[in-house]
């Protein structure tokens, strides 16, 4: 471990890890924004479920760095164009959160939807007061390992030289150096901790009765 | 006033969940639906407030066909309660019986105060208010469903198997509370249930459907039991029809003989006067003396044997069962049951005060019904609160 090296490259390791955070999590909000919707609608049509799934399962089966050489070609950015990161991430994050949405529109209870619609809740009412704020458990759930499969994945773009933090991996490689590579895991690590942490936290505060729940 | 008139709900496939129902539920009263599954209660009551639009025929609401009502703003004005109360589990118990106010724009300050002392009146403490549905039992949760219905006191309210999923005793407690709720504020209610029991305990008047939605028999529930319309209604009324019929029947004209009381805490000397005066009436365990405290009030019998034997003062513990009393506005089958199950063989009455009046034998009780049905007088009997 060459300590002076970390020191010597300070500003870099931190610019690095700032496009890291925002590559990684830029995608998990715009996918978040689109599943939403879309869950929405295969949760309300249930025939639009079984093909969401597929699509999304095919997608998230594409590898990442075919993914990232694939999209210059089809959105016309440049292959350098750190829009390709993000664009490549978001389809993966929306085709894990899709089904979560789902999943967690699903787990408000059918006499809870009853006893809401019965009172004069109408349909976007309830969406936004009852059924989104009970879902809220299961999407973060989602969250949390879209967030942290983002932050990971962020690093293999590294290849094609958008990479954040992945970035110190190449290096370390081309150097044969491994200061660089050690500093590069230990900040992912410590960036996936934090991230899932405040995510864990913000549920926290979003749903007091999950907590209330398992004290009884 | 709730009118079906030739209300049909027909499926697809072509079944038909209700079938040409005309009802009447009147103001301030309460009208049960009962039935065996299948016999279209629920999809009856959720026609009222169009959770389920009927095929044919109309529903009118004070007069109004609901058809034509804006529906959120039906929905509103109609409390509602279900089988597992419906709250909401990610808002607290005060903001879910808020609910209505706060769809209907209340200020925070006045929906909130309203939420409050339906809290009281619905028998929770004031320190539930802040707590999430999950922690409380599934009667209390019920509860909160009838407080979140009323909070916008509503004049018409439906409530769907409310009690059914609660255990017998929280279920009965539920029950008499509800029926002294509804004493307060007279509300006109539909109430749908499977269990003809509470049907016949709640129930002003009582539907009983058959299945494919026909109306079997629309009465009140001391009519259903004496005259039941045909072979369906007298089964689904089930056995004991005449006894539980008795509950319908006042206490208060049975012919009350005196019953001779000691004191807790008195000499055994008087407790052995009484139990020789009160002997009469012994059912096989001797004969038994009614004690009671210092203001009269009941506490159980004592053995006129043990009585007997010893020395000392009367005491308040180790007595045989008393079982209850039939206080003033207590039902014939009540008197009965008491009288029969009296290890002294008599029921006792007390008045509004608990306060010890008499005692009946079931025998007593027998003569007094023969002469009021030979008198043809059943009928007029003041009809028990039940």
């Amino acid at each position: 471990m060459n300590w002076g090296w970390i020191s010597d490259n300070r500003d870099m390791i931190i610019m690095l890890a700032r496009q890291h955070v925002y590559l990684a999590l830029v995608p998990v909000a715009v996918g978040l924004l689109v599943a939403l919707p879309l869950g929405y609608l295969a949760a309300r049509w249930r025939r639009f479920y079984p093909p969401l799934l597929a699509v999304s399962g095919i997608l998230y089966s594409i590898p990442s760095l075919a993914m990232f050489v694939a999209l210059p070609g089809l959105l016309g950015t440049k292959i350098l164009d750190p829009l390709n990161i993000v664009v490549a991430l978001s389809i993966y994050t929306v085709a894990l959160l899709a089904r979560t949405v789902v999943d967690g529109l699903a787990s408000v209870p059918e006499h809870v939807l009853q006893a809401a619609t019965a009172m004069g809740f109408g349909r976007i009412r309830r969406l936004i007061k009852v059924e989104l704020p009970i879902a809220v458990p299961v999407v973060v759930a989602g969250l949390r390992v879209a967030a942290v499969a983002n932050i990971s994945l962020v690093s293999v773009g590294a290849v094609i030289g958008v990479g954040g933090l992945g970035q110190l991996f190449t290096s370390g490689f081309q150097l044969d150096f491994l200061t660089p590579i050690y500093v590069g895991v230990g900040l992912l690590v410590l960036l996936a901790l934090v991230v899932d942490t405040l995510l864990v936290l913000g549920q926290r505060l979003l749903t007091p009765w999950v907590r209330a729940g398992r004290a009884r | 006033m709730i009118e079906f008139e030739s209300v049909t709900k027909r499926y697809s496939d072509g079944t038909a969940a209700v079938d040409n129902l005309d009802l009447i539920a009147p103001d301030g009263k309460i009208t049960v639906l009962v039935g065996p599954s299948g016999c279209g209660k629920t999809t009856s009551l959720r026609m009222i407030n169009r959770m389920i639009e009927p095929t044919a025929g109309r529903i009118l609401v004070d007069g109004n066909d609901v058809s034509k009502v804006n529906l959120v703003k039906l929905r509103l004005g109609i409390g509602y309660v279900i089988q597992q109360a419906g709250l909401f589990p990610h808002r607290t118990v005060l903001d879910n019986i808020a609910t209505v106010p706060d769809l209907l724009g209340w200020d925070r300050k006045r929906s909130r105060a309203v939420a409050a002392e339906l809290l009281e009146r619905v028998g929770l403490p004031a320190n539930f208010a802040g707590r999430y549905p999950v922690q409380l039992s599934g009667g209390q949760q019920q509860r909160v469903g009838v407080a979140r219905a009323l909070a916008a006191d509503p004049p018409l309210l439906l409530m769907d198997e409310p009690f059914s999923a609660v255990d017998p005793i929280v279920r009965a407690s539920l029950q008499d509370e509800f029926l002294r709720l509804q004493g307060d504020l007279g509300k006109t209610i539909v109430f749908v249930t499977h269990d003809i029991d509470e049907a016949i305990k709640l129930g002003d008047y009582v539907a009983i459907l058959r299945a494919g939605g026909r109306l079997a028999q629309l009465a009140p529930p001391q009519e259903l039991l004496a005259e039941p319309a045909d072979d369906f209604v007298a089964d689904f009324v089930g056995r004991d029809r005449g006894i539980r019929g008795l509950s319908f029947l006042s206490s208060s004209g049975l012919p009350i003989d005196a019953e001779p009381v000691v004191a807790a805490g008195s000499p055994l000397a008087a407790a052995r006067d009484g139990a020789g005066a009160g002997a009469g009436a012994g059912a096989g365990a001797g004969p038994l003396v009614l004690v009671v405290d210092e203001a009269g009030r009941p506490l159980g019998w004592l053995d006129g044997e043990v009585a007997g034997n010893g020395a000392g003062t009367v005491p308040a513990d180790g007595l045989h069962r008393l079982g209850g009393t039939v206080s003033p506005d207590g039902s014939m089958r009540r008197a009965l049951d008491l009288a029969l199950t009296s290890p002294a063989g008599r029921a006792v009455l007390v008045d509004g005060e608990g306060v010890v009046t008499g005692s009946v034998t079931h025998e007593a009780i027998a003569r007094h019904l023969t002469e009021q049905l030979r008198a043809g007088r059943t009928n007029d009997l003041s009809r028990s609160p039940r």
